[in-house]
């Protein structure tokens, strides 16, 4: 298990990384009122292909470090680049999958007009949009859904259309705000499965911001534990468990070690908040 | 999880619909046959209340004349829905876009909204004349704001995590436009349509009220001086059947084009 403190430096696993961030900080609301510290002094590599979990208690900029990712926020100072390119330009490039925590898909739109709208907005054409939607759907298994409206489907059906969404450009990078949180335990581990197995099949990168450290360790080649005010990594370990993961690797001792190693990390974090 | 069989829901609805449309019509007959038993029983003048056999007779002696005029006022009605609530919706998107033209303006047209439309019929008649197009201004006038102010509204509400999907996606202002912001708007649309189907009847009697030598205005003021209530009362359910059958086929359009919202109604 390898193992490190904060502050000694980017951490390069043994693939080259495809997402390098350094000296990271954002400040909110400088301009207006008290500025907040959102992110100080980030710094992380994550391996090209690697599934890597932000985990952290509320406010400690895990969701604000993934939106930079994402060019959905701009950092007040560092450098970030994901496979080269600084997000906007990986973001104009198709890179960048996301999915948030609510499915947000557009309730006028059947199943696979939604999971084809980034194809739609680049200007792909009707036919190819939609035998890349098709696969996408049999990928994540809505298969007969494909002309459903959004509010007749459940919510992890939901979270399913969005993740194939977000898949519709072959983007590099996965993001993933908290995205199975309003979903039920049981929805919950069958979507951890999918995900597990998309990320197997298709080899992409996958950042997930969660607050379940069992679903981090689950999932994760690499863990990365934040800390609030300022927001703040305090510790980045390697999950060594056998891929590919199913819900039995719970059963495996390590996984339990890592859940622990994880929760104390975290409880530092809240006990110094 | 169940998915919709359309096969299945049609039937359901056609059952629904004969189911629905019972009551209503029996109700009908009942009322018809109380109205024409009251006048009999207390003998009550016809200039008080015509029996339906009296208003019956006020149509069908003399239907020509009372289907022209009402033909007039479903022009007036249309042709002021139309005029007046695409203008209010290009004030609307305007509203939506520019918190300039939003904080300036709405306090006006909200004020302007107030104005009880007898008023301003008579000021918009001077202004265009005493044709029809005076009488389709005033319906304009009427239909304009249900419309701006539930655009401005349709236009504002979506969701902002999808903006940030369309970001994601590198969306232009135009495709945000046109494949989220607008859809969004248009359940809103609808509501500012159907209040605009009762604004526009309105308006076109009221115009007539004023000045007019046609439309069922017309024919209720000169009914009303002559006291021919039968042909008065006709008059009144030629208004009531054009405002809806205008709302059907509105209702109608709604499912047409916003099949993902009229689809909550039958589902549950």
């Amino acid at each position: 298990m390898a193992e490190r403190a904060a502050g000694e430096g980017p951490v390069t696993t043994a693939a080259s990384s495809l997402v390098d961030i350094s000296g990271l900080s954002l400040v909110y609301g400088a301009r207006v009122g008290t500025p907040v510290q959102a992110l100080d002094d980030i710094d992380l590599a994550i391996g090209e292909g690697s599934f890597v979990s932000l985990i952290g208690p509320s406010g400690c900029g895990k969701s604000t470090l993934l939106r930079v990712l994402g060019d959905l926020l701009a950092p007040t100072a560092g450098s970030v680049s994901i496979g080269g390119k600084r997000p906007v330009e990986a973001r104009l490039d198709r890179q960048i999958g996301f999915v948030f925590q609510e499915p947000a898909l557009l309730e006028w739109r059947c199943v696979l007009d939604n999971i084809a709208l980034p194809l739609e907005l680049r200007g792909v054409a009707r036919a190819e949009r939609d035998s890349k939607a098709r696969e996408l759907i049999s990928l994540v298994g809505l298969e007969g859904f494909e002309r459903a409206w959004p509010r007749q489907l459940s919510g992890g059906m939901r979270q399913r259309a969005a993740i194939a969404r977000a898949l519709s450009t072959d983007p590099r990078i996965l993001l993933l705000d908290e995205p199975f949180g309003a979903l039920d335990q049981i929805t919950r581990d069958r979507l951890n499965m999918e995900l597990a197995r998309i990320h197997e099949i298709t080899g992409i990168t996958v950042v997930l911001v969660t607050h379940s450290i069992r679903e981090a360790v689950l999932l994760s080649d690499r863990i990365v534990v934040m800390t609030p005010r300022p927001g703040r990594i305090s510790k980045i370990f390697d999950v060594d468990l056998d891929r590919p993961r199913s819900l039995r690797s719970r059963a495996d001792e390590r996984f339990d070690a890592y859940v622990r190693l994880g929760s104390d990390e975290l409880e530092k974090g809240y006990a110094d908040a | 999880m169940r998915m919709p069989d359309t096969a299945n829901r049609s039937t359901l609805n056609d059952d629904g619909l004969l189911a629905q449309a019972f009551p209503p019509v029996a109700m009908f007959v009942i009322m018809i046959a109380a109205w024409q038993a009251v006048i009999s029983a207390f003998a009550i003048p016809v200039y008080v209340l015509p029996s339906p056999g009296d208003i019956w007779l006020a149509i069908v002696n003399n239907p020509g004349p009372l289907f022209r005029h009402s033909g007039i006022t479903l022009f007036e009605a249309v042709a002021g829905f139309v005029i007046g609530s695409m203008m209010g919706a290009v004030l609307g998107t305007l509203f939506a876009y520019s918190k300039f033209v939003a904080r300036g303006l709405l306090p006006y047209v909200i004020a302007a909204n107030t104005i009880p439309v007898v008023a301003v019929a008579p000021i918009i008649i001077i202004w265009f004349g005493h044709g029809l197009s005076s009488k389709v201004a005033v319906t304009a006038f009427l239909s304009f704001f249900p419309l701006a102010l539930n655009m401005m509204k349709g236009l504002q509400s979506y969701d902002r995590t999808i903006m940030d999907v369309f970001h994601i996606a590198a969306a232009t202002g135009p495709q945000r436009f046109f494949k989220m912001r607008l859809p969004n708007a248009l359940p809103y649309v609808f509501v500012g349509l159907k209040l605009n189907v009762t604004f526009s009847v309105i308006g076109a009697i009221v115009a007539e009220f004023v000045q007019a030598d046609k439309g069922l205005g017309f024919v209720i003021m000169t009914s009303y001086r002559t006291l021919n209530m039968p042909r008065l009362w006709a008059a009144m359910l030629m208004s009531a059947l054009i405002g809806m059958a205008f709302f059907a086929i509105i209702s109608m359009l709604e499912r047409l084009i916003v099949p993902w919202h009229s689809s909550l109604h039958d589902n549950r």
